[in-house]
């Protein structure tokens, strides 16, 4: 017991204090990247191209950009009119890439054989062997500035507006404020002539309902929610938790007639119910959306 | 043992961060330059020309040790650009030419001849030279007009055209196997020649043509006291060539002629001459340098033979020559006052003298204070012109033996200075800043619980009214500099003003550099605020930053002490120095007579709060720093806890060592690893300011993963001997530092260094070059207990029966690195990021998630659950994830990571050729309100909704009422 509660104890300290043992003994800072094959006395070549920032003149960006060929193994600097050679180096496969702080360039992969034949292809990590040949002496061509920062999410009032949320719960507002204005109820003219068209379109109007016809099965057998809401012409809105994405609610007095065979209702609840619906999971919501039957 | 249910809550939170903010590190527009700061250094000049190819040019060329070609505007001391070549031998530059618009340089020790536009920074030309080591350059001229350029090499001599760098021939020089020609010279005439030398013996003086290389003329001359041309001759006048011999003191001018000064011993006299254009002959005026400080005048007759003094200068550090128009004018640098050695401080005065008599010219001194500090002034480079009343004006740029440069202007005004020994950082820390006097009172009422109620309640208030008077008085300040012009408003950071903020995101950063200068930095504005020359480092020493004491130990000054060890002897010196200030301590640190093999910084605290660091020498016994009493009691208490290690990579060995009580050490265990067959690279513990919040990971089916975290784990790394890119290896060694049990081993088959590496919490990333598919791969090893720890309480190295679990992938990154680093935060909480240099200068923020072996291959439930990434072979680099955007840092060698206040925020330096100081949020600022928080929005939405609240009551009760009437 002794020896295990010692033990942690030193171990308490071993932790502690071993790692800031950091070492300070002779060692060489890495090695200096030899190119494996490569005979010092080997033939030299030089790779040799082009890079163009369109629409920008040379002076503005070529004198903070460079050539690297393999990271920094050799390098080579841009001319006054955007071309370059990198001199010095020795056979082998090398990703070429011209580095400016401003503009992208894509990297070529340029083989030189020992004879000194030069090919440039697309960089490929993954498959490194496959060959899709670019334009020797390369011609690279910037696809434009570095995209370097994030777009901040800013808030203004379009966005606010132009949510589909929020033009969902605005739009169904203004049909239900606005509608039963344009359209005068107490018309009798008006009445029928909207009656017909319903008529028209309901080819039989002594079917019931599909909609009518689940409400009240649903609300007979299963517990549903339902709220009646003021004023003495509607009652009895039903949700029914069974029909997720369903309202009913029947309403009597002289909207009823009206609105049950409106087509412009029908049309609203149909976008209602496929729309607005499914992005909610409660039921309930419908009961703060006014008026009529599907 | 905790309930892995408990456990599971942080973690989870972690999981839930993670999903939050994997895309989200990034830069936002307008945070350039609201936390961060680049500044750019080019390194130690060795050429530097001012542009004198207009009256009105602002531009000033360097060419310095660090291979870089740079163009400066001259009145504010910023770059206009730079040219950043490859480091080593195969960039040095050899000499800078500067004629006209073009700047001619020879770079590699002769393998390249370039030509730049100095006016757009764009090369005109590059051409390669035929190989042999470079000698000698300079311009030819023909008929006034400079149209060619001569390089001498050791064996050869070739004439290239200006324009496009076209050799216009090459010939060999004769008897180039006795012979070393070192000097190239041309006069303007139809003819360039070639000095030679056998050392002690004669000297060869060979004319060639300029139309096709042909020898016209040679000559010998019998100079058995001659032992360089380049370091003893200058030519003077109309191709006289002046020598001075160093055993008899005498000057020689061909013909051979004599004069007598006196030399101060020991020291070897130097010739200063100027040839003010290549197509005329130089100027018969020249220096001569007898002594440190005391330089003559001298004036080579017009009959080629006599030699007459003009004018003595002692004492006097420095001279140069300038010419512009037709005048050439000798400025000669002076101190002020005689008390040169007592003074840190030292007035200096700089004066121009007419070449052609030595008069002095009116109105031309210049007086500016020289911190002697920095090291005795090295060279002056001066830049005369033409005033609009034909008076001689000029400016000067001083180079100090610190690489400082120094730009100055009449009357004496110091326009700006470079320190440009920061191009070479090695190594540096960040110390936090000390508490204010307000702060630290309120600190105070925290310590001290022993207080009744009464009292603690009379102290709150009192701290209050503290509060709420540097409230007012910040209040006042605010309402006194809103009344001044903008521009007058300045927030001067000093030493006095500093202060730690509420958060401590702003600290001291204290820099080492490679020759000698520390440098104290303030890492909110870059300001330099300190600094100090170490002069006797030699250049080839390693350093060692270590903060012994921070400033959280009132009233003990925070203490830093740096290790200075020479490389090739192993001798080390201490420097003990207040980091806040630079100031050096009154503490004498020990002497080290004997090499020192090792350093390490204990936990233990003497009575004065430093904590104590022992020093290992090649006899293994330890020396303690601070060795007081007290000190040396604790050691003899945990000498048997004290555990080290030793690496002799030339010996592939790597030894653990244990503390005895009489400070000695005792061997416990040894690796060998064949130097035949492999080599140590590198070997890597943890950081001991790291901490690991969360001991696990939450998996997909609720269990828990617990991670291995040893803090005696240290990595190796080992490179194969054999560079055959079918054998070369690398390898990663899990050692443990205290019992000396290899943990976990992997081999890279066809892979090649360098090695980078980062090694944290449970983790290794190393990147290493696939040789066979000729790219960069990242790997991760990850270790883990199991679902079950094995104690839970505490870690021990000793107690561990079993193995970790270690899980590894590899990536492919499409980029070459060339350093890297982990972000560091307080509480360990937030998540970690990968900082990665490149080669392009940008700093990459890489999340760690993308590097975890766990990444699934196919996607499952339980992977979706815990937010791994699929795998996917190739890593990304996106643009948006580099933390320094354009602002890149040209050859980051180090990165530097520190916690700071915020939970959410590390600070982090790059540094390398520049330094960028920046902070980093890897999973965003959850604990600060953001930079773009709305505060319009959010307070208007709270006044309408109050307002609205307000109106619908009212409307509401008058409804009611209605109704009640009704």
């Amino acid at each position: 017991m002794w020896l295990h509660v010692r033990l942690s104890e030193v171990c308490l300290f071993l932790q502690a204090m071993f790692i800031l043992a950091c070492c300070f003994s002779d060692m060489e800072s890495g090695p200096i990247a030899t190119s494996g094959s490569v005979q010092p006395n080997g033939d030299r070549f030089k790779i040799e191209g082009r890079a163009i920032v369109p629409g920008v003149k040379t002076q503005d960006w070529i004198s903070s950009a460079r050539v690297t060929v393999e990271g920094e193994e050799y390098i080579g600097f841009l001319r006054t009119d955007g071309s370059f050679v990198v001199n010095d180096v020795p056979s082998g496969s090398y990703v070429v890439e011209v580095i400016s702080p401003g503009y992208k360039f894509e990297a070529v992969r340029v083989d030189i054989t020992s004879k000194g034949k030069m090919r440039a292809r697309l960089v490929n990590f993954i498959k490194t062997s496959e060959v899709i040949r670019q334009p020797y002496p390369l011609q690279l061509r910037s696809s434009g500035p570095h995209t370097y920062f994030m777009k901040r999410e800013t808030w203004g009032w379009t966005d606010f507006l132009m949510n589909p949320m929020v033009m969902m719960m605005v739009l169904p507002l203004l049909i239900i404020v606005l509608l039963p204005k344009v359209v005068n109820t107490n018309d009798p003219e008006m009445r029928k002539e909207m009656e017909q068209s319903m008529n028209m379109l309901n080819p039989n109007p002594e079917l019931p309902d599909v909609s009518e016809f689940m409400t009240k099965l649903f609300s007979g057998s299963k517990s549903s929610s339902s709220k009646a809401i003021g004023g003495s012409k509607c009652q009895n809105i039903t949700c029914t938790s069974g029909l997720r994405n369903y309202c009913n609610w029947s309403c009597h007095g002289n909207y009823n007639a009206i609105f049950k065979k409106s087509f412009f209702i029908r049309l609203y609840n149909c976008f209602l119910s496929r729309v607005f619906f499914p992005l909610s999971n409660n039921p309930r919501v419908c009961t703060t959306l006014v008026l009529c039957q599907f | 043992m905790k309930p892995p249910a408990k456990m599971s809550k942080p973690t989870s939170l972690f999981v839930i961060f993670f999903s939050l903010f994997v895309m989200s590190e990034a830069v936002f527009e307008d945070q350039v330059g609201k936390f961060d700061w680049r500044q750019q250094y080019v390194g130690k000049t060795l050429f530097a020309h001012f542009d004198s190819h207009s009256q009105s040019s602002k531009k000033l060329f360097l060419a310095t040790d660090k291979n870089i070609f740079a163009s400066f505007n001259s009145r504010t001391g910023e770059l206009f650009w730079r040219h950043v070549d490859k480091a080593g031998p195969e960039g040095t530059i050899d000499i800078l030419l500067l004629h006209g618009q073009d700047a001619l340089m020879v770079v590699g020790g002769g393998r390249l001849l370039r030509s730049w536009d100095t006016n757009m920074g764009g090369l005109n030309w590059e051409a390669v030279l035929d190989t042999g080591s470079f000698q000698a350059a300079c311009f030819v001229a023909m008929q006034d007009t400079v149209k060619h350029v001569a390089v001498l090499k050791k064996a050869a001599i070739s004439l290239h055209y200006l324009t496009n760098g076209h050799q216009k021939w090459v010939e060999n020089l004769p008897d180039s196997d006795t012979v070393q020609y070192q000097a190239v010279y041309s006069g303007g005439e139809e003819e360039v020649y070639v000095l030679g030398v056998v050392p002690n013996s004669h000297l060869t003086i060979i004319a060639y043509s300029l139309e096709d290389g042909e020898i016209i003329k040679q000559r010998s001359v019998e100079a058995p006291w001659l032992s360089s041309v380049e370091s003893s001759c200058v030519v003077v006048g109309h191709g006289v060539l002046m020598c001075v011999d160093t055993a008899t003191l005498a000057l020689y001018a061909l013909p051979i002629q004599s004069l007598d000064l006196e030399v101060s011993p020991g020291f070897q006299p130097v010739l200063v001459s100027s040839q003010p254009h290549p197509a005329r002959s130089p100027i018969s005026e020249f220096f001569l340098q007898l002594g440190p400080d005391h330089h003559v005048l001298l004036q080579l007759n017009a009959d080629g033979y006599t030699i007459a003094p003009l004018r003595d200068f002692q004492p006097a550090f420095l001279v140069s020559f300038s010419t512009t128009g037709e005048k050439t004018v000798a400025a000669v640098m002076t101190p002020k006052n005689e008390t040169v050695k007592k003074k840190k401080n030292v007035a200096c005065a700089i004066n121009l003298f007419s070449a052609d008599s030595g008069r002095r010219l009116l109105d031309t001194t210049v007086i500016f204070p020289l911190d002697l500090n920095g090291g005795k002034p090295f060279k002056l480079y001066v830049h005369a012109f033409l005033k609009k009343d034909d008076s001689v004006g000029y400016r000067v740029l001083v180079q100090t033996q610190d690489h400082a440069l120094t730009f100055i202007q009449q009357p004496g005004r110091v326009v700006w200075t470079r320190e440009e020994a920061l191009a070479d950082v090695v190594t540096m820390e960040m110390v936090d800043l000390p508490l204010t006097g307000t702060q630290a009172e309120l600190e105070g009422e925290f310590g001290k619980k022993a207080d009744g109620l009464f009292p603690m309640v009379l102290k709150r208030l009192s701290s209050q009214v503290i509060l709420l008077q540097a409230w007012l008085a910040h209040l006042w300040k605010l309402f006194y500099e809103a009344r001044k012009p903008h521009g007058q408003v300045k927030n001067e950071v000093t030493i006095e003003t500093l202060s730690r903020d509420e958060f401590n995101l702003q600290k001291m950063m204290v820099m080492v550099t490679a020759s000698g200068k520390l440098f104290g930095i303030d890492s909110k504005s870059g300001s330099i605020l300190w600094k100090h020359y170490l002069e006797n480092v030699q250049p080839n020493a390693v350093f060692k930053l270590i903060v012994q004491r921070t400033t959280a130990h009132f009233p003990h000054p925070p203490q830093c002490t740096l290790l200075i060890k020479d490389k090739d002897t192993g001798l080390a010196s201490l420097h003990v120095f207040n980091p806040i200030f630079g100031r050096k301590s009154h503490i004498a640190p020990p002497a080290l007579p004997r090499p020192i093999l090792q350093s390490l910084l204990l936990p233990v605290i003497d009575q004065d709060y430093a904590k104590v660091l022992l020093l290992v020498d090649d006899q293994y016994k330890v020396t303690a720093f601070p060795s007081t009493k007290n000190v040396l009691q604790q050691l003899q208490e945990m000498a048997s806890s004290i555990f080290f290690y030793l690496i002799r990579s030339d010996q592939g060995n790597l030894s653990g060592f244990r503390l005895r009580k009489d400070l000695s050490t005792e061997r416990i265990w040894e690796v060998v690893l064949p130097t035949e067959v492999q080599k140590i690279v590198a070997v890597n513990g943890k950081r001991p300011n790291e901490h690991v919040h969360s001991q696990g990971r939450v998996m997909g089916d609720r269990s828990v993963l617990y991670k291995y975290l040893n803090p005696n784990l240290l990595a190796v790394v080992t490179e194969s001997t054999d560079a055959h890119p079918e054998r070369a290896f690398v390898g990663v060694f899990l050692v443990d530092g205290v019992t000396g049990r290899i943990i976990h081993e992997a081999v890279q088959r066809k892979a090649r260094g360098p090695v980078h590496f980062v090694h944290s919490e449970n983790w290794v990333v190393y990147e290493y070059w696939n040789t066979k598919s000729r790219r960069n791969e990242f790997s991760v090893l990850e270790l883990f207990e199991g679902t079950e720890l094995y104690n839970s309480t505490v870690f021990s190295s000793l107690d561990r029966p079993h193995l970790p679990q270690v899980l590894q992938q590899t990536y492919i990154f499409p980029s070459p690195i060339t350093t890297m680093e982990a972000t560091l935060t307080e509480k360990g909480i937030t998540s970690r990021h990968l900082l990665v240099g490149l080669p392009s200068g940008a700093i990459l923020s890489l999340p760690k998630m993308f590097l975890d072996p766990r990444r699934p291959e196919v996607v499952t439930e339980h992977s979706r659950e815990e937010n791994l990434i699929p795998y996917a072979p190739e890593m990304p680099i996106r643009t948006e994830w580099f933390i320094n955007y354009n602002q890149t840092v040209a050859r980051v060698k180090g990165i530097y990571t520190a916690p700071s206040g915020l939970e959410s925020t590390c600070l982090v330096v790059a540094y390398g050729l520049d330094i960028y100081q920046t902070r980093v949020y890897p999973s965003k600022q959850f604990d600060v309100l953001k930079d773009d928080y709305d505060y319009v929005l959010i307070s208007s939405v709270l006044f309408a909704l109050f307002f609205a609240t307000m109106i619908s009551k009212r409307l509401a009760q008058v409804k009611l009422l209605n109704r009640a009437w009704r």
